[in-house]
């Protein structure tokens, strides 16, 4: 299901960021993404509208990396 | 604008007394969400609603004249916190949410930042962001702490209100978001009106049409707030808003949304223009219709011409109006505008000898820069062309531009000598580099030094401070800067970096891409070109001061060479290396 959850946030990072490299769990958002604040917004809103779920500021803070994002939308998703 | 005063009702002085009026009528703010549902706000409501918060605010001990940071994401507890401060006699300051998904830690030290320069006695934050504030309270300890609107004490609605008058202070705005020395642009209700009421005797057709905005610009901004809700709050007609982090994901909301309530007015800077040529889908249009539109104001940040060009071309299917857009001018110091281009008529771009130029004048030129003219000022506005030492300029002469009217700031707040340096006789000393030609107003470039890019502005300092730590950067010698290129979308950021003596090749040939990776974690942009240069190339003042803007203009020039000519096959590679990663980043234009 995990591996579900990071293909996922590949095709987002796809289709919506122009990342045309791979995306691992270990894979910086800022740094190794190069997402600007611009982008990231587009990564949340997008990551919502993909999985159908809602993201809360709160649990968003000092996500750091790709991991720590799949592992928020797996929790939203109960997997 | 009635001359034959028939009733003499007074006309409201301050933004309580324009709600108080509005509250009479049946206009309001329609709040959409990202799937463009409405919420209504009428402003009866919202007075109603806001008199109820400010007898909170005033039974929790915040005494007329105190400062109060407002949080909040588009919404209706915005506008209960923002008037119910206004209501309680206190200053309202609106900062920004957190960034989604973006790093606490230097959203923490900025808005703790802000909180102090503003002096701001209270936080009213939405819970949810609330919740994250606690770092940012402690290190900016306001005194009455960090507060959702439902934990205000009850309080009697009598006692709560404590009209303003039209002199005191209705706003602090920043004119750049930054840890370093952040700037409050101190604002009364006198300056709101008088730029509100510039901005409503500009639209087109008089009182023929009955005209109607919709605005996605963040609250926490001045186009947003003053240029649409205080516009719109001054005639109490409708405006609809939508959150700005629906716009930026998805684009084409802004322009169905227009389409759908029929809006005569939107404005947004130049990058939202290229984000909706890039980013908008022709099916996501389906049954749009822009011909309602016919003020698309184009301002905050600088113009580029491609942008208008492709804009107009892209959405002319729909009905979009070559006329409607309007480059316009202003700054935060001015409550918002000072200038704007001739509506009804298509923009005009004129193109100018960039020799001339160079030289401070502007001589027409086919083959020339092309510059768009961004209009005349407002009525009761005056725009004048100085030189360095403070002479007034005639036509086509380039200087710096200093601006008068009725809306400028009272100061920056508890920053007297900034006031003195900006101020003078009643003139504004805009920072900005420009000339007039027939009367319009065409800016050139920047004196200050502001780094201005997708709408926002960062301090230089808070950029380059941010590579200081890299291995091989000499501390305290790099310089930050932004500018328009010719044919570009947007500005583009420069990095200048001085290395250390002996620093290693590995290094060196790192340094821009670590550069870019630093710069872009710190402030969430990263520089579009980083130019590694040897120690002592940058200009410096005498006092030893970096001059930012002389060496933007001598990188620009290529005439930007290290103090003793030798050693520059390190500097090859990485201008190299930067060059590619320019080209890259073009490749990516509109990327946000």
């Amino acid at each position: 299901m995990s591996h579900r959850v990071l293909e996922g946030i590949a095709e987002v990072a796809r289709r919506y960021l122009d990342w045309q490299g791979p995306v691992h769990r270990e894979m910086r958002l800022v740094e190794d993404l190069e997402l600007d604040s611009m982008r990231l917004f587009v990564l949340a809103a997008e990551i919502e509208n993909h999985f159908e779920i809602t993201l809360d500021e709160s649990e968003e803070g000092n996500l750091e990396t790709v991991g720590d994002l799949a592992d928020l939308v797996g929790r939203k998703l109960g997997v | 604008m009635s001359e034959s005063a028939v009733e003499p009702a007074a006309e409201p002085g301050t933004l309580v007394g324009q709600l108080h009026r509005a509250a009479q009528g049946a206009g309001g703010l329609r709040l959409l969400d990202r799937r463009l549902e409405e919420t209504w706000l009428g402003w009866a409501e919202l007075e109603a609603r806001a008199e109820r918060v400010a007898a909170g605010l005033t039974a929790l001990g915040l005494e007329p004249g105190e400062r109060v940071a407002l949080i909040y994401p588009t919404g209706k507890a915005f506008f209960d916190a923002f008037f119910a401060t206004l209501l309680a006699g206190a200053v309202p300051v609106p900062l920004y949410p957190p960034v989604r998904l973006g790093r606490l830690d230097e959203y923490h030290r900025r808005t703790a930042a802000m909180l102090r320069a503003a002096g701001a006695r209270l936080v009213l934050a939405d819970p949810r962001v609330a919740r994250l504030l606690g770092e940012t309270a402690a290190l900016a300890r306001p005194a009455l702490g960090v507060r959702r609107l439902d934990e205000l004490p009850d309080g009697s609605p009598a006692a709560g209100t404590r009209a303003p008058l039209p002199a005191d202070l209705a706003l602090v705005q920043f004119s750049s978001g930054t840890t370093v020395e952040p700037k409050p642009v101190a604002l009364s209700h006198r300056a709101i009106l008088a730029q509100t009421r510039a901005l409503n005797a500009s639209w087109p057709g008089g009182e023929t049409i009955r005209h109607t905005g919709v605005s996605w610009l963040p609250l926490y901004h001045d186009m947003g707030l003053i240029g649409c809700v205080f516009a719109a709050l001054a005639l109490g007609t409708d405006l609809t808003l939508l959150p700005p982090e629906a716009f930026v994901a998805r684009p084409a909301l802004w322009l169905q949304a227009i389409s759908r309530y029929r809006a005569t007015v939107s404005p947004a800077p130049n990058f939202a223009y290229a984000l909706a040529v890039e980013r908008v889908r022709d099916e996501e249009l389906e049954g749009v219709d822009l011909s309602t539109w016919r003020v698309a104001l184009n301002g905050a940040e600088t113009v580029a011409p491609p942008v208008l060009r492709a804009f107009c071309d892209r959405f002319a299917r729909w009905g979009f109006r070559r006329e409607a857009l309007t480059p316009v001018y202003g700054l935060a110091e001015a409550a918002l505008a000072v200038t704007f281009s001739d509506l009804g008529r298509p923009f005009v771009g004129r193109r100018f000898e960039r020799e001339a130029l160079a030289e401070g004048r502007a001589r027409l030129d086919d083959a020339g820069v092309e510059i768009v003219s961004v209009g005349r000022p407002l009525a009761g506005f005056e725009v004048e062309i100085r030189s360095e030492d403070g002479r007034s300029l005639g036509a086509a002469r380039v200087g710096h531009v200093w601006v008068r009217g009725p809306s400028l700031m009272d100061g920056y707040l508890d920053l007297p000598e900034a006031t003195t340096k900006a101020l003078r006789d009643g003139w504004l000393d805009t920072g900005d580099l420009g000339f007039l030609d027939e009367g319009e107003l065409f800016l050139t470039g920047r004196a200050k030094d502001m780094v201005l890019l997708r709408g926002r502005n960062f301090a230089p300092a808070e950029i380059e401070q941010a590579v200081d730590p890299l291995p091989g950067v000499r501390t305290g010698c790099s310089v930050a800067a932004s500018w328009l290129p010719e044919g570009a979308d947007g500005e583009r950021l420069v990095l200048l970096v001085e290395t250390r003596k002996g620093i290693s090749p590995q290094d060196a040939e790192a340094l821009p891409e670590r550069c870019k990776k630093e710069v872009l974690a710190a402030v969430g942009v990263a520089p579009d070109e980083v130019v590694v240069l040897e120690p002592g190339t940058l200009p410096r003042t005498s006092s030893g001061k970096l001059r930012r803007q002389e060496s933007l203009r001598r990188w620009r020039a290529g005439e930007l060479t290290p103090p003793d000519a030798v050693g520059p096959v390190g500097i090859a590679l990485a201008f190299g290396r930067s060059t590619l990663a320019y080209a890259r980043a073009g490749g990516r234009r509109g990327r946000g």
